[in-house]
């Protein structure tokens, strides 16, 4: 299993395993370089806790022809995709007490932005891909294996969790998530509005999409690629040879099959990471409050008026923001409706029904025109759960492709809209998506910048501890008492054990005026659960 | 500044000319831009509301959409059809459109 300790990098490699104590000084003598105008490295040192526990010491083991032929890769990888001059990376095996260093990573680049890209992207690829054990040491004499840190994301069920001796089987399923390539948010994450917190959020998200045709398509497709926790697909139409010109998610090969069916199939493709549920069925009064209530945001993708007011009374009857976009030949529009926003029956006239416009069959249209309207509804939906500034609001967007000609026309609330007449004060439901957070293990929360606080009973605490150190607990009626401070300018995650609480008492508090006040969506339990799996 | 709109009145179309007469920017979308065979134009008008000015465009280009059937804005906020008309308006006739 272990081969001999190596304890320098043999020459021509860039990446191995040493039982030794790492010594950064001549490993950073080979990354020296006269067209080199930086250097960055990483060090990786054990700490004296993990998820809860205090940790004394631990062990790190690897099946080291894999993991090096891993490694290399990654190096490798990192040198051709960021133009670097040299890249090294050498990772501890062995017993490693508190304050050793675990992994080194060193980078020599002409610039400093490509060095510090590079050393970031080696160490967590490594930290995703190489087949690494980890047995925990506690200080309560406790002992427990622990894979490479994000095996336990959802959709790789590789873990090895408390397994003292499953290394034969437990290698060969590493190999096979070794080399499955996992969905990457680097791109995203790196725009300073998103970073660990906006990913989160959008984990927590649930988001149905009504239609998987021209407009459905990209948003399918830009909402998967972002990691939408939850993805519902309403379509209750198959394939037809004239919906490839605009409906690029699907092939020929297709035509004759559910829409929501072969749309579900490739957001599991794309992305492993959501959720996708396909609804095969048209959205009528029956079903439309059952399927939206499973929701945050609903993005309207649909075809016809009917389904348009259909959805627009439901939602309204709700709560739930709804993205609205029709297109028309060369042109489109957009809106948004919210809970306290102006309602497609505020702004159309009551004499709206299908067949005064042509719709795509009847009027044709060019294959882009619902693609970027489509786009714009992903942009919208992305702006709104992420909560960045600029959203549409009040506003119907009119755009004219063939004269890139936009106009924005204010809309208001209509005081005899018998829609909101008929809903019970849509303004008091205001939408929870953006309350809720996902997160893989509090760890992640704390190292997103959020304080902790567990609002379960002592009681509930002593037979199930919070899983991360640094938490504080304040249960529920004294945290609604008034009674706990929060700190300014800090965000806080509220944490009981489904989510359930936490989400009700994140309503209460933002209703307070404390906007930086989260969910965890799942609670302990929902962390757990994902542990184990 | 005067000049300037002497320059538009003179390039824009006129409907009827008449004392009262205005200066509107006037936009068609969807089965309306169809139908007029542009997306907009500059016109001298005497209407004095949304609805006269849609009647009168109605006529030259035989709009099929009765007005009950389209919104209208005016300067950027949806307006109504009986509202008063101002020299350099912006009139946008905006129809539902359903397509996706």
């Amino acid at each position: 299993m272990t081969s001999s300790p190596t304890a320098t990098i043999r020459p021509g490699c860039v990446f191995s395993f040493t039982s030794q104590k790492i010594d950064a000084a001549p490993l950073r003598t080979r990354l020296l370089d006269p067209a080199a105008g930086g250097y960055t490295c990483f060090e990786g040192w054990v700490r004296d806790h993990n998820e809860g526990h205090a940790v004394r010491h631990l062990e790190y083991e690897a099946f080291e022809p894999l993991a090096v032929k891993e490694g290399e890769r990654i190096v490798t990888e990192a040198i051709e995709r960021f133009g670097i001059q040299h890249a090294l990376c050498v990772h501890r095996i062995g017993d490693l007490h508190i304050g050793d260093m675990a992994v080194w990573v060193g980078v020599s680049a002409r610039h400093r932005a490509e060095a510090f890209a590079a050393c970031r992207y080696i160490i967590d690829e490594v930290k995703h891909r190489v087949p690494i054990w980890k047995k925990e040491h506690y200080e309560n004499g406790d002992s427990g294996w622990v894979n490479c840190e994000r095996c336990a994301a959802p959709g790789a069920s590789t873990h090895e969790h408390e397994h003292e001796h499953g290394h034969p089987q437990g290698t060969s399923a590493l190999h096979s998530h070794a080399s499955a390539p996992v969905p990457d948010y680097s791109r995203q994450t790196a725009l300073k509005e998103v970073g660990a917190a906006g990913q989160a959020k959008l984990r927590a998200a649930r988001v149905l999409v009504i239609g998987c045709g021209g407009l459905g398509v990209p948003v399918i497709s830009y909402l998967s690629g972002a990691g939408i926790g939850r993805l519902g697909l309403v379509d209750a139409d198959r394939l037809e040879p004239s919906n490839l010109h605009r409906q690029t998610l699907y092939a020929l090969a297709d035509v004759g099959r559910l829409k929501a069916e072969l749309a579900a199939e490739r957001v599991a493709a794309l992305n492993p990471d959501v959720e996708v549920r396909a609804y095969a069925v048209r959205l009528d009064a029956g079903n439309a409050a059952d399927l939206i209530g499973q929701y945050d945001l609903i993005i309207d993708c649909t075809d016809n008026f009917s389904t348009k007011f259909l959805l627009n009374d439901c939602c309204v009857q709700f709560g739930k923001p709804v993205i609205f976009a029709s297109v028309y030949q060369y042109e489109g529009q957009l809106q948004i409706v919210r809970p306290a926003s102006a309602c497609l029956r505020c702004v159309w006239p009551e004499a709206t029904r299908d067949g005064i416009v042509g719709n795509c069959s009847e009027a044709g249209v060019l294959g882009p025109v619902p693609g970027v309207f489509g786009g714009l509804q992903a942009f919208e939906a992305l702006k709104l759960l992420l909560n960045l500034p600029g959203q549409l609001n009040d506003e119907l967007l009119v755009l004219d492709l063939l004269t890139l000609s936009t106009s924005r026309v204010r809309t208001k609330r209509a005081a005899s809209c018998p829609e909101h007449a008929r809903s019970r004060s849509p303004s008091m439901q205001a939408s929870t998506a953006d309350m809720e957070l996902a997160f893989e293990s509090l760890d992640d929360a704390l190292e997103a910048g959020f304080d902790i606080v567990d609002i379960r009973q002592p009681q509930e605490l002593r037979e199930w501890p919070t899983p991360a150190s640094g938490s504080r607990n304040v249960p529920l009626a004294e945290l609604l008492h008034g009674t706990a401070s929060f700190a300014p300018g800090r965000k806080t995650l509220l944490v009981c054990a489904t989510g359930r609480r936490s989400l009700a008492a994140t309503q209460e508090l933002r209703d307070r005026g404390l906007s930086e006040v989260y969910s965890l969506r799942g609670g302990v339990k929902g962390i757990r659960t994902r542990l184990l799996t | 500044m005067l000049s300037h709109i002497a320059a538009a009145r003179a390039a824009g179309e006129t409907l009827q000319q008449t004392t009262a007469d205005k200066l509107i920017k006037v936009q068609y979308y969807a089965i309306l831009r169809e139908q007029a065979g542009r997306s907009e134009e500059a016109i001298v008008t005497a209407a004095q509301t949304p609805h006269e000015l849609y009647a009168q465009l109605k006529a030259r280009y035989s709009f099929s959409l009765a007005p009950e059937m389209l919104r209208v804005a005016v300067n950027t906020e949806f307006g109504q059809w009986s509202q008063p008309l101002a020299d350099g308006d912006a009139v946008v006739f905006i129809p539902p459109v359903a397509g996706g």
